[in-house]
């Protein structure tokens, strides 16, 4: 070996100390925070960051840019809604389900995943404009503009989870599944196949790889955890408008993604804590907080194009080699990433 | 990978080959007939159609007429995924690696037409997908080591040295041991030593049972590792035979060398 394992080696290390700091903090947060909104904006986090880890592995690993995420999560809210309420179906069932539907939706979009570029982003805007009108279009069916009401809370094994801190559990875990599954995708057969196809298509065919198969697993898969994350999010809010499923939804989604870092999962998971916390933390100075919010966008840009994810890794090299620079023997990290 | 029976008589027969960009006659009715466990050179001046032959074996581009027999299989239609599952795999003239991921996955890609294991596969960690990667791990170092970058592992592709990456690229090629080897110019930008290493490379491939096809500019590559030569030129096969045949044929030094320019312009 020309190269010394050693420094990658110690920043898996680290990795796992911030994961393992996160995922404890995580559990003990609804104990240490009495305030039931702050555990309803952790949902929603959690929520908004399944869809971008959902993107993260279309946009950052497989390199096609959707801006139609937002259709996906319609349905799959959409479905979880009517198969609690018109089929009487159990929540876990109804969750599936959502992820399901949203998947076989997807299969729609298969013909364009020979697309690339600004073309394919176009193409699902307009998948995703379609949906936002069939949604609001067919009453019948959605409530239309009215929207979607009486939608039970989620409910396991018969327990209906009143507390806003047990949905919390269900929407984190939900999350941290989506999460673990993407990490052991990465070093895959399938992971290196769908990073070889965004980094050179043609000498990934000269591999013998079906690149067109290729993308549009990674659209179902990205559909599927979008399902997830919209019937998540139907039963969190209990109400569906068709507002919430624009186009502007998917800009967010993509933002989430941006910001935290192209081709970071936990950098999607950074981007959603930024994209869905920042305005309620801002709520204090009114109607000034999106422009604050496009301010933080453009600044975090002009870091570079690894995102928020670049600047924590940097930012923890920095503390990680003050740290060992003042005192001899090395401490814990003093801060743990939501 | 080995395909068709051991009575075919080629590997590869190309019949009137021909491809055209517009007005352009880039390949123009090429017969090309590649015996097994042979290294076939392909030369030509520059803009002699040798690229666009190799790109239309390995089916980057349709051919406009002609057809294309792969072994006993008839590949004229075939996509490049199709081929390179087939047992045709390349190299590029102007390198495409991967060039963000390590040397070792980059020649683990070569295999991945060889494993099935999928994402459901990955995320359920199953034994089939633990067998395939130890498997791919030990086959991609195999491959490294014999092209000479056993050491280099767990670089990124994209910081290793120019003559690094050509045998990477070699590397990941070879593989999944495929019948034909298709070489687009592999000691372009090379030193002479760098170059003989990769001729001593070529031979050692077809001795391992890989037929190969080699485009190349450096006249000492080719006639010391070539069986067989053919000689393109505006698009045509020009001649065809043994290294010392091809060297002493008059059409082919005229052709090197230049001719009058009456000539010029009576074959324009």
């Amino acid at each position: 070996m020309t190269i010394s394992p050693d420094p990658a080696a110690a920043r898996i290390g680290a990795t796992r100390w911030v994961t393992l700091l996160a995922v404890a903090a995580l559990i003990v947060l609804p104990w240490l925070e009495a305030d039931r909104f702050v555990l309803h904006v952790f949902s929603l986090i959690a929520i908004a960051s399944i869809v971008a880890m959902g993107l993260q592995l279309l946009l950052g690993c497989s390199g096609q840019l959707s801006i139609g995420q937002a259709a996906f999560y319609g349905i799959g809210a959409y479905t979880s809604a009517l198969l609690t309420t018109k089929l009487g179906l159990p929540f876990p069932l109804a969750l599936l389900g959502a992820g399901i539907v949203a998947a076989v939706a997807s299969l729609l979009m298969v013909p364009i995943t020979r697309l690339t570029g600004a073309y394919l982003a176009v193409a699902t805007l307009g998948f995703s404009i379609i949906v936002y009108l069939v949604i609001k279009n067919e009453e019948w069916l959605t409530g239309g503009s009215y929207g979607f009401i009486s939608i039970p809370r989620a409910a396991l094994f018969g327990f209906v989870l009143r507390d806003p801190m047990y949905s919390y559990y269900v929407n984190v875990g939900v999350a941290a599944i989506v999460y673990l599954t993407f990490v052991r995708i990465q070093g895959s057969r399938f992971g290196r196949a769908v990073n070889a196809i965004r980094e050179d298509p043609d000498a990934a065919r000269a591999c013998g790889l079906r690149v067109t198969l290729l993308k549009s697993e990674c659209f179902v898969i990205a559909a599927f955890v979008a399902g997830l994350a919209g019937s998540l999010y139907a039963h969190e809010v209990r109400y569906l408008a068709p507002n919430d499923f624009t186009f502007w939804k998917s800009i967010e989604i993509l933002i989430m993604v941006v910001i935290g870092g192209v081709g970071s999962l936990a950098g999607a998971i950074l981007g959603a804590a930024v994209v869905v916390g920042l305005p309620e933390f801002l709520r204090g100075i009114g109607d000034y907080r999106m422009l604050v919010f496009g301010a933080i966008l453009i600044a975090t840009m002009l870091f570079g194009e690894g995102g928020l994810a670049a600047i924590c890794t940097t930012l923890g090299r920095r503390l990680g080699g003050l740290v060992t620079r003042l005192t001899p023997k090395p401490a814990g990290t003093n801060e743990s990433v939501q | 990978m080995r395909t068709g029976s051991a009575h075919e008589p080629w590997l590869l027969e190309a019949r009137s080959l021909t491809r055209r960009f517009g007005g352009l006659l880039a390949v123009d009715g090429v017969d090309l007939s590649v015996g097994r466990g042979s290294v076939h050179g392909l030369i030509g001046p520059n803009g002699a159609g040798k690229t666009t032959l190799l790109n239309l074996v390995a089916g980057v581009y349709g051919v406009s007429s002609g057809t294309l027999h792969f072994g006993a299989r008839d590949i004229t239609r075939y996509s490049t995924a199709k081929r390179a599952r087939a047992g045709i795999r390349r190299t590029f003239q102007n390198l495409k690696l991967f060039g963000e991921m390590t040397a070792l996955e980059n020649v683990a890609l070569g295999l991945h037409a060889d494993t099935c294991s999928g994402f459901f596969d990955a995320v359920l960690g199953t034994p089939r997908h633990r067998r395939e990667e130890r498997d791919i791990r030990d086959r991609s170092m195999e491959a490294l080591r014999f092209v000479g970058l056993g050491g280099i592992a767990a670089m990124r592709a994209g910081a290793l040295a120019y003559g690094h990456r050509r045998l990477l690229e070699i590397a990941r090629a070879i593989v999944a041991r495929p019948a034909l080897l298709l070489l687009d110019e592999p000691a372009a930008g090379l030193n002479v030593n760098e170059a003989a290493h990769v001729s001593e490379l070529i031979a050692r491939i077809r001795d391992a049972g890989t037929t190969v096809i080699l485009v190349e500019h450096h006249m000492d590559v080719v006639m010391r590792v070539s069986d067989e030569i053919t000689v393109l030129n505006y698009g045509r096969r020009l001649a065809h035979g043994t290294p010392t045949q091809i060297q002493e044929d008059p059409d082919v030094i005229e052709a090197y060398l230049g001719r009058s320019l009456e000539n010029e312009s009576a074959q324009a």
